[in-house]
């Protein structure tokens, strides 16, 4: 029975279930409502791009710095990619597992069409593990653990066209492990004006991205820290592909925020924030929008408590000592740093509470009191 | 001392695998010279004192070189016959898919012997996390819910990262997330796998299938890289276990011409950090193996074990 027939029967089969749970061995009072069917059947085999085969067998990913080794019939760390007789394929292409209109402010993306929205959508998977992940229950499971939607590019930039939405964003779990389905997605949408915005780790390698960034028009990166064992220990990861992506979207011209979760007693002190702030000046410029956001405890990091107000507001008020014109900071509804100011009459541009726009004084890119060029697209 | 019994069949070819007779009567001969006593009534009952069995297969690579249906049938032939209800047995892996190419039978009803993936609709994983050293993982329901006994039913072959797939590496089969603890090969992970709580405490034996056996190539399979060694290698102790095995995967290579695996760039590393944990044994000095030699008429003799 495939799993459309199933949902069709659902209903039957747990009154059949229901009707018999008496006569059931005691053990299996756990899956007395199973019926057997094979999500794997639902999984996509496209193949995937930037691998290499590897003499005596097997593949290599090179879509992102792990460039994982892949034997027959195995998987990368993702989970989302499997080698079958030496061809790579994507097995989440056209598989959204999350699908939601949101509002462009939520990802964070401040700069970036205000008061708009973005068909959001993720598919399992990602290239990391965060021991902070507030998603996991999409990204560290394999496709098959999930129920997915089908939906292949040109049924998202329908959607889009259909509801006026004229964002797509690529976001909740990892994009780039879904690199296939976000690049053919993003290409056809420009065709059909629907723009769109990658949320990421930024952990990917330097050809998959720049081939990709002519198909985007913003990016947000999650700058988990910004020192490289904090990468080790929380992430998984490395921070020094990530700053170097960093630097290669913004040379790319493409629309740029960043965003730090400032997670208590782990990458929170004043040096950690004053390098961040003169890595980002120097390297991206003074203008780039970084957004600090509060920890909240849960997947593998329920030990530490939630960031404290003063904490937040330190590492504004470190950055902006340090010359950083847009920082924001975010999980604190009703902070007045959810809002941006002008950098030169320090007027108010847009007042924001949560994803709410109460205030507007933007004529196109120049603030309305003093004329000062605001970057970004408005 | 860690005791790993090596059963060999002499009784004919088995180049093509074995029946369930067969592997009836190995097990049998397995199961007296491990417990050592010929009454394999009270060793059954003793192994497994009330509450349902779980049989965790691998069936990695479809009928190709997956555990053998015949010994999966084998074993719950023995069970039944010494008192177990068929209907507290669950014969499972990670997916449907998976079992079903592999030859078994699903049986996610209300009777008989259950056979299962862990995918089936109303199974799935546990809904908290279990933690051994960096490993943090959610574990199939079927070991944590299901069962009070798990028996290990694995293939042995060489394994592109591990170095050898064995018992330990099987239980990848029964986490959540296994893809991400592939790194160094497999180590410390395989280990602290094997670590994690309904894994290691409701673990009673493996049973590592060794009849053919893949030497190199795997995990995956590779027609050209496979020997037939017609033997299962059974202990209580999981670690010992996937020792013996890597003495006979090490002696195929050899005989074959290949590197070791270590040279191969692909060393068995996580053993010793399993003893660490106390799982059991991996020093050979310290395990106690016995190889016995088994036919159609029911003999059993000392065997060799190359
Ligand atoms: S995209 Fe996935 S398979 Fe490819 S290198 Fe990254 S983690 Fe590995």
């Amino acid at each position: 029975m495939d799993r459309r027939a199933f949902m069709r029967c659902v209903g039957c089969t747990a009154a059949v279930a229901a009707s018999q749970n008496t006569f059931l061995p005691r053990f299996l009072g756990g899956i007395q409502n199973a019926m057997a069917f094979d999500y794997a059947d639902q999984l996509s085999s496209v193949e995937a791009r930037y691998y290499k085969k590897r003499e005596g067998g097997g593949v290599e990913c090179g879509i992102c710095p792990r460039h994982c080794y892949v034997t027959d019939l195995e998987r990368g760390y993702c989970g989302v990619r499997e080698n079958r007789g030496d061809i790579y394929y994507t097995l989440v292409y056209g598989l959204a597992c999350s699908l939601n209109v949101d509002p462009i402010e939520k990802k964070p993306l401040y700069h970036f069409l205000p008061r708009t929205t973005a068909l959001s959508m993720a598919t399992a998977g990602c290239n990391v593990n965060c021991k902070f992940c507030q998603n996991w229950e999409i990204s560290q499971v394999r496709p098959e653990q999930l129920n997915n939607l089908e939906l292949p590019p040109r049924a998202l930039v329908d959607i889009c066209r259909q509801r006026n939405v004229p964002t797509i964003a690529y976001t909740y779990s990892e994009p780039v492990i879904f690199y296939e389905y976000m690049y053919d997605t993003a290409e056809l949408g420009h065709k059909h004006d629907i723009r769109s915005v990658m949320i990421t780790g930024g952990y990917i390698e330097e050809k998959p991205l720049a081939d990709l960034l002519p198909h985007l028009d913003a990016v947000k990166v999650d700058l988990k820290a910004i020192r490289e064992q904090y990468y080790k220990d929380v992430v998984d990861g490395e921070l020094q592909p990530v700053l170097d992506r960093l630097v290669q979207i913004k040379e790319s011209g493409v629309w740029l925020e960043i965003v730090y979760l400032v997670v208590p007693t782990l990458n929170d002190t004043d040096a950690e924030f004053r390098e961040l702030a003169q890595w980002i000046k120097t390297n991206l410029g003074a203008d780039t929008p970084v957004h600090f956001s509060r920890f909240f405890p849960q997947y593998l990091l329920k030990n530490l408590p939630p960031t404290p107000e003063n904490t937040l507001q330190n590492a504004h008020d470190i950055c902006q000592a340090e010359g950083l014109e847009f920082v924001y900071l975010g999980n604190l509804r009703g902070h007045q740093a959810e809002s941006t100011y002008c950098p030169k009459c320090s007027k108010m541009l847009i007042g924001r509470r949560g994803y709410t726009i109460f205030e507007y004084n933007l004529d196109g890119n120049l603030c309305k009191f003093c004329g000062r060029e605001i970057p970004g697209l408005f | 001392m860690s005791r790993v019994i090596v059963v060999r069949w002499a009784g004919g070819k088995a180049d093509f695998g074995l029946d369930k007779a067969t592997y009836g009567i190995m097990l049998e001969a397995a199961l007296r010279a491990l417990r050592q006593t010929a009454d394999l009534d009270s060793v059954i009952g003793d192994m497994f004192p009330r509450g349902a069995i779980g049989i965790k297969t691998n069936c990695l690579t479809r009928k190709l070189n997956s555990t053998p249906v015949a010994l999966a049938d084998g074993l719950a032939e023995i069970l039944t016959e010494r008192g177990v209800d068929e209907n507290n047995i669950v014969v499972w892996d990670r997916s449907n898919r998976e079992l079903s190419e592999a030859g078994f039978l699903l049986n996610a009803s209300f009777t008989g012997r259950r056979c299962l993936g862990t995918d089936t609709s109303g199974v799935g994983y546990s809904s908290r996390f279990f933690e051994s050293g960096g490993v943090n993982s959610l574990v199939s329901e079927i070991l944590t819910r299901t069962v009070e006994h798990s028996i290990n039913l694995p293939v042995l072959k060489d394994h592109s990262l591990a170095g050898m797939s064995a018992g330990m590496k099987n239980m990848y089969g029964a986490i959540h997330n296994p893809n991400k603890y592939h790194g160094n090969n497999c180590s410390p992970y395989c280990a602290h796998v094997s670590n994690l709580a309904p894994i290691r405490s409701k673990h009673r034996m493996t049973i590592l299938d060794a009849v053919r056996v893949q030497f190199n190539g795997g995990p995956g399979y590779m027609a050209q890289y496979i020997e037939t060694y017609a033997g299962i290698i059974v202990s209580a102790d999981p670690i010992a276990c996937d020792r013996v095995g890597l003495e006979i995967l090490e002696h195929m290579r050899k005989k074959y011409g290949l590197p070791t695996l270590e040279n191969d760039g692909r060393p068995v590393k996580y053993l010793q950090p399993a003893t660490e944990l106390g799982l059991g044994e991996s020093d050979l000095s310290k395990i106690e193996l016995k190889v016995l030699s088994a036919d159609q008429t029911g003999s059993v003799r000392d065997g060799e074990l190359y």
